[in-house]
């Protein structure tokens, strides 16, 4: 008895930030979704399901923000995973080159968005930018583009930039996930005449697991909630081919004063990411145990 | 098992209130803590009071510093301080401060959306009874007034439209046109030299540019303003015809490469080469331009007339009245703030400014001596439009308008564009 009243003791300090700066908030945006509060009066009106209503029947900009953030997340989290995955197996060896690889592909990691956008506006400016300077010099011209200027190509353009920002986070993580395999399984399969893409495949992907879980659950949170780079980019533009739920939510917000309603497309942000985190879980969770 | 659930129900908590917080964090989020330094209503002029003046343009900064310094030294209980949010950044960041209770007592908005917002908002002081009224061009005042009063007093007189390459357009003998094929055998001789016709800078020039390419194609401004109310639409005539010229001109290449893609930086760099005829954005360019280029070339403003005939032309170019200068409301230092104001706008001051930041401003009687500023003193005895982008005060229209106008350029037959346009218009007015 005396121990269950100091573990409920213990978890009021946690509870009490938990609730400030988790519950509450989010109580409050989902009861903003139901008003026409523009963010700057005193006074708003509570309007009901309205701003749902509207969302789903008649914000084609808001079914385009859908797409586009699918769009970005999906080509994130498979072009991201894969990399990082690709490169922790390339450099798992602890060689003095390997070792200085590991820092350079962590390095974007460290620069802020607004830093990582300016690099690569300047990237891919269609006139003096590097990308198609490089494409043409390399007799790949037909190739160059207005990368970010071009409705069709802009949420990769953007989804480009965001892999280039992380690949070297989950780079360490997959790392870590491979150090942890021991050194012997490997060496047994090698021994018993297993080839190397057999070994990957039977040996250490499955015992990659755990840092699967990790890196793809990240990623695909982390860009859903892509905004800085975005914004500083393109601001949703051109036209609105890059809009995603993120900057909607902003525009909404800050930009056209309709707070309530920017919070009815964050409560069913929420929603889409939990319910896409949680399938993430159950299949990973399915693949571990089977 | 249920330590992971937990794990999960924190995690996704946090997920969710990283995405609601844009909503929720507005209505208390105000003061960012550099206000005015509270402390009393007091407006006693023998009490020691901070005010804060807050604004976007941070290469004003010098010679604000210098200004504040002299209105400092005649007003020694005053302190003033200065606070700059990058200009894409202030309507999101100014309305914030602004809800707080220790908001910036002086404060600039822009004019048309931001400023109809924050005077729905009831955040503005009424400044119709101040005697600095009369220091301004009372025709200039405009953009600031509603319902009969005078919420915020623009101090900055811009031109958006394209800046052009005098020295460029004399070498091949050409001169400012006066109607649509004129404009177009103009961009054909400067792509014909080899040169671009038209550097465009991505969403700046979608709404710089169409502010010209409008202005005669919808000359009634109630046509245009029409849009608010669903009087008129984007697929209305003037405006379809407004898309099929944007839509000609992107069609000859007559742009730079990637128009939409090149940034506003990019854009001015480009121009500064002195390798093309028209930079599409406005006045505000022509000091970046001179430093980029060491002033290597003259520059003149010319917007593109669209009309078939030189005499079915209304007006021959764009102004704006912006930067606008206002007293928060919830201000404790009101009359102080005022002072401030009143300083700005004295000639003498007002002319500081102007020299010393390259702007036009709106204060009578001001001696002009930049020479890019003498340059474009005669433009204000022109023909001009106040900037109809301006005249919409639903920022949700203007972005329904840009973005139709991104979609011509980028390719989007200009009928297709313009229903797409309306469509988002019509979603944006039952938003209402």
């Amino acid at each position: 008895m005396k121990t269950k009243k100091s573990i409920y003791l213990f978890m009021i300090p946690g509870g009490l930030l938990f609730l400030v700066f988790f519950a509450v908030p989010t109580i409050y945006g989902l009861s903003l979704s139901f008003t026409n509060w523009d963010g700057l009066s005193n006074g708003f009106k509570w309007v009901g399901f309205s701003n749902y209503v509207n969302l789903f029947t008649n914000d084609t900009t808001f079914h385009q923000a859908v797409g586009n953030t699918l769009k970005f997340v999906v080509s994130v989290v498979i072009i991201q995973s894969f990399f990082s995955l690709v490169f922790a197996l390339i450099l798992l060896r602890n060689t003095k080159v390997n070792v200085f690889l590991r820092t350079l592909y962590f390095f974007p990691t460290i620069l802020a968005s607004v830093s990582v956008a300016f690099i690569w506006t300047f990237i891919y400016d269609p006139n003096i930018g590097i990308l198609n300077a490089v494409l043409k010099i390399v007799g790949l011209g037909h190739l160059a583009h207005a990368w970010i200027g071009d409705p069709t190509m802009v949420i990769y353009s953007l989804a480009m930039a965001e892999i280039w920002a992380h690949t070297g986070q989950l780079l360490i993580i997959y790392l870590a996930g491979l150090q942890q395999i021991p050194v012997e399984m490997n060496e047994v399969a090698r021994i018993e005449g297993a080839s190397r893409w057999q070994i990957f495949w039977k040996v250490t992907w499955p015992l990659l697991t755990p840092a699967t879980t990790i890196v793809v659950a990240y990623t695909t949170i982390q860009s859903f909630r892509a905004f800085d780079l975005v914004y500083a980019m393109t601001n949703g533009g051109p036209g609105s081919s890059s809009e995603i739920l993120a900057t909607y939510i902003y525009h909404q917000a800050f930009q056209y004063n309709h707070v309530g309603y920017a919070s009815a497309v964050a409560m069913i942000f929420m929603v889409v990411i939990a319910i896409i985190t949680m399938l993430q879980f159950g299949i990973l969770r399915f693949r571990k145990s089977a | 098992m249920k330590k992971s659930k937990i794990a999960l129900g924190v995690f996704l908590v946090g997920a969710l209130t990283a995405a609601v917080g844009c909503g929720s964090g507005t209505s208390g989020s105000g003061g960012n803590g550099t206000g005015a330094n509270g402390g009393g209503s007091s407006t006693n002029s023998s009490t020691k009071q901070t005010i804060t003046f807050l604004h976007w343009r941070g290469e004003d900064v010098p010679t604000f510093n210098k200004i504040i310094s002299e209105f400092e030294q005649k007003n020694p209980n005053i302190t003033v301080q200065m606070q700059v949010i990058p200009s894409d950044q202030y309507i999101a960041q100014a309305q914030a401060n602004l809800t707080g209770s220790h908001g910036a007592d002086v404060f600039t908005s822009f004019p048309g959306a931001e400023f109809t917002a924050i005077a729905k908002a009831g955040l503005y002081t009424d400044l119709s009874g101040q005697a600095f009224i009369q220091d301004y061009n009372s025709n200039l005042l405009g953009s600031g007034q509603q319902d009969g009063k005078q919420l915020a007093v623009p101090y900055q007189v811009v031109f958006n439209m394209p800046v052009y390459n005098q020295d460029l357009f004399s070498k091949l003998g050409l001169q400012p046109p006066t109607d649509w094929n004129g404009f177009l055998q103009l961009c054909q001789k400067l792509k014909a030299n080899g040169d671009t016709p038209i550097v465009f800078a991505g969403k700046v020039s979608a709404g710089q540019f169409f502010n010209d390419m409008v202005m005669n194609n919808v000359p009634d401004p109630k046509v245009f303003t029409g849009l608010l109310d669903g009087s008129s639409k984007l697929t209305d005539s003037g405006f379809l015809k407004t898309f099929q010229q944007l839509s000609e001109l992107a069609k000859k290449g007559y742009f730079q490469n990637g128009p939409l893609g090149t940034s506003q930086d990019a854009a001015t760099a480009i121009f500064a080469q002195g390798k093309s005829g028209m930079l599409a954005l406005g006045s505000y360019q022509i000091t970046p331009v001179n430093k980029d280029n060491n002033s290597a070339f003259k520059m003149g403003l010319m917007a593109p007339i669209t009309t078939d005939s030189p005499d079915q032309a209304k007006y021959v170019g764009i102004d704006t009245t912006t930067f606008m200068l206002g007293v928060n409301a919830k201000s404790q230092h009101k009359a102080a703030a005022e002072k401030f104001i009143d300083f700005l706008s004295q000639p003498d001051i007002a002319a500081e400014y102007a020299n010393g930041t390259s702007q036009m401003v709106t204060v009578k009687n001001v001696n002009y001596t930049d020479p890019a500023l003498k340059a474009m003193e005669p433009e204000l005895t022109k023909a001009l439009r106040f900037q109809p982008m301006y005249t919409l005060t639903n920022q949700q229209v203007v972005d329904a308008v840009t973005n139709t106008v991104e979609d011509v350029i980028s390719g989007t037959d200009p009928t297709a564009a313009a229903e797409k346009g309306q469509k988002a218009i019509d979603q944006a007015l039952s938003q209402k």
